[in-house]
């Protein structure tokens, strides 16, 4: 086992973003978040989580698909060129690296292959950190995750109270750390820190089940009351995936592109003719919780959640995925 | 505050009981110390679940809506803020005075929940003021049907000091060069993840459909990009425009922390120098000054 000094990460940080765009959780406004790394930033390593997933990176809020000009009767499409930049994401905590296996059996399987977002993945190392503190909103083990350790990452890094030490898990995260050179030292006998416990714990089992049978339960009618139909949570949410497709029209010339779109926008459901089978932030919230908890599991064998706990850390009226598990489980049908 | 508890909770259950109301909406503890979220209760062997205590800082008003089309008759708790959203929403012709009934409750200032989070709850009698809350004019509901604890909730601000706050982050960016005030705007607003949860907390939002729910429209665009956002931001802040009750809730619930306020307060500020002084949702009979027309009106624009 190798480690870094933490005076040395940022000269390790600058070396790799001489092949690579580094993404790496910095401070920006008092909170923090994934940004490219340019020398100048101020590392936020030793925090809680980001405020914001770093989904955008394979998945961003707004990417051009092609664009268009039309002449007379004649169209032409002009594809935009492929994503081909590298990019290493360090920092990336247990329960956003679930969230990248999520994302992945949306966009790459079951037969479908979303080549915006193969081009992103695969052209990303991910360097995990692991967590030895959660944030009272953090309940990742509910889901079976390490805090301690992420899945299906590149390398894994520990907090060591002068440093971090490094293990590659993949040939590729050898090679980040080929690259690091002398700025890795032998790690002897340094023992990370344990990793964190959330104390937020809920119990997942049956709640699939429970839910199958729930679909025009009165329940929906009352959890929904305070929610606002912001789609805060869903927007903050690691594993929301959804995303619309409209165009840009500029006259003969044009683009299309998607976005990010929120299930709980009522333009969500709207249909042309005006009906909207998700009339009121009812069916709204009730489908963001049965997408989670019901439908995921249904498709993929998984939950789409991590337990990262930033819905529960912004939502404004404090609708909680965790007191939702536990009163469906517990309501009579 | 837990005097004011216990009568809240009677009082709830003696309006329920009677079946003066068929709903009450208060607040309610809510996952974490430092949280206390709406509450909405129909049943009076519930209303147990109210509390009240430093962390109430949601503003109820606007749920008001969420009920307009039903024969319910439903109270309310305010607090000063509470009863500003309504008289927004009664001089908008939202909803009907007498479906609603207004419990006020003289409020000493509510606590920032983040930062009580930060400091940890055996500290919490050190937590600070919640940002909207510093500078508010009008602590005290400014209309009810009957008040909650008459001899308590003197103001824990002064209101010399909330008069005098009230502008002071417009004048640091009044202050700005134009390069720095749109460095400092487009800055935060490239931070909007257009997640609408200002528009949705607010009474002053109350059209029936928003513009920005409409993205087909053609008038705005679902892009999340520089322009599109600040063509929202510009927007919902001119549409409040002379209607914002200063309630600072979209502030507070935005998960950016986007300084709305600061924008909003710029248009309170320029609408008090050009038709002179005006508190929105304090009296039922003063319009607006864009709502009205005066023939001695300024027509000058800055």
């Amino acid at each position: 086992m190798v480690k870094i000094a933490k005076e040395k990460l940022p000269v390790l940080l600058q070396a790799w973003a001489a092949g690579a765009m580094v993404f790496v959780p910095q401070e920006r406004e008092g909170t923090r978040v994934f940004l490219p790394w340019n020398g100048e930033g101020k590392l936020a390593l030793g925090e809680e989580n980001t405020l914001e997933p770093p989904k955008d990176l394979f998945f961003p809020r707004t990417e051009t698909m092609y664009r268009y000009k039309v002449q007379g009767q004649d169209a032409e499409i002009t594809e935009v060129p492929s994503f081909e930049d590298k990019m290493i994401l360090v920092g990336v905590r247990s329960c956003d690296a679930r969230s990248f296996a999520l994302m992945d059996d949306v966009f790459l399987t079951k037969g479908y292959v979303d080549e915006f977002y193969r081009r992103r993945r695969e052209n990303t190392r991910v360097v995990a950190l692991a967590c030895t503190e959660a944030a009272p909103t953090c309940f990742c083990t509910a889901f079976g995750i390490d805090p301690g350790r992420a899945e299906g990452v590149d390398v894994q890094m520990r907090p060591l109270d002068d440093g971090y030490l490094l293990e590659a898990v993949t040939e590729a995260g050898q090679e980040l750390l080929n690259q690091a050179g002398s700025l890795l030292e032998e790690a002897g006998k340094a023992s990370p820190p344990g990793a964190a416990l959330p104390s937020l714990q809920v119990d997942v089992g049956g709640v699939t089940e429970k839910l199958q049978q729930m679909f025009e339960h009165p329940y929906w009618t009352e959890v929904s009351r305070k929610c606002l139909g912001c789609g805060a949570c869903t927007y903050l949410c690691p594993t929301c995936h959804c995303f619309d497709i409209q165009s840009e029209n500029l006259g003969n010339t044009g683009y299309k592109f998607r976005c990010w779109d929120s299930c709980m926008f009522s333009e969500y459901t709207r249909m042309a003719g005006g009906h909207n089978p998700r009339p009121s932030k009812k069916e709204r919230l009730r489908n963001r919780f049965l997408h989670k908890l019901q439908y995921f599991p249904e498709r993929y064998g998984k939950f789409a959640c991590v337990g990262c706990g930033r819905c529960l850390d912004r939502c404004p009226v404090n609708v909680d995925i965790t007191r939702v598990i536990r009163e469906v489980k517990e309501v009579t049908l | 505050m837990s005097r004011i508890q216990e009568r809240m909770r009677a009082r709830a259950r003696e309006l329920l009981a009677q079946g003066t109301v068929q709903m009450v909406i208060g607040w309610e503890k809510g996952t974490f110390w430092y949280l206390s979220p709406p509450v909405f209760i129909t049943d009076a062997g519930e209303c147990d679940r109210l509390v009240w205590d430093e962390f109430c800082a949601n503003n109820l008003a606007k749920y008001l809506l969420d009920y307009k089309h039903t024969e319910d008759k439903i109270a309310l708790f305010v607090k000063g803020c509470d009863a500003r959203g309504v008289v927004r929403l009664l001089q908008d012709n939202q909803i009907e005075r007498e479906k609603v009934y207004l419990i006020g409750i003289k409020c000493p200032g509510m606590k920032d929940g983040r930062l009580a989070d930060a400091l940890g709850e055996e500290r919490r009698h050190e937590v600070p003021l919640v940002a909207k809350c510093r500078f508010c004019t009008h602590p005290e509901p400014v209309i009810f049907d009957e008040l909650l604890g008459e001899d308590e909730g003197a103001a824990a601000r002064d209101a010399a000091a909330a008069a005098e706050g009230r502008f002071a982050e417009v004048e640091k960016v009044e202050a700005m060069s134009p390069d720095e005030r749109y460095t400092f705007w487009t800055s935060a607003y490239d931070r909007c993840l257009r997640c609408y949860a200002c528009r949705n907390v607010c009474p002053a939002c109350n059209c029936r459909e928003c513009i920005f729910d409409r993205s087909q429209s053609g008038w705005c665009g679902k892009q999340m990009n520089r322009g599109e956002n600040m063509f929202f931001a510009i927007t919902r802040a001119m549409h409040v425009a002379g209607r914002c009750i200063e309630c600072g809730e979209c502030e507070r619930v935005c998960p950016e922390g986007i300084p709305i306020m600061t924008l909003n307060k710029k248009i309170i500020k320029d609408l008090n120098e050009l038709f002179g002084e005006y508190e929105a949702g304090i009296d039922l009979e003063d319009l607006p000054p864009l709502g009205r027309y005066k023939l001695d009106d300024p027509d000058e624009f800055h």
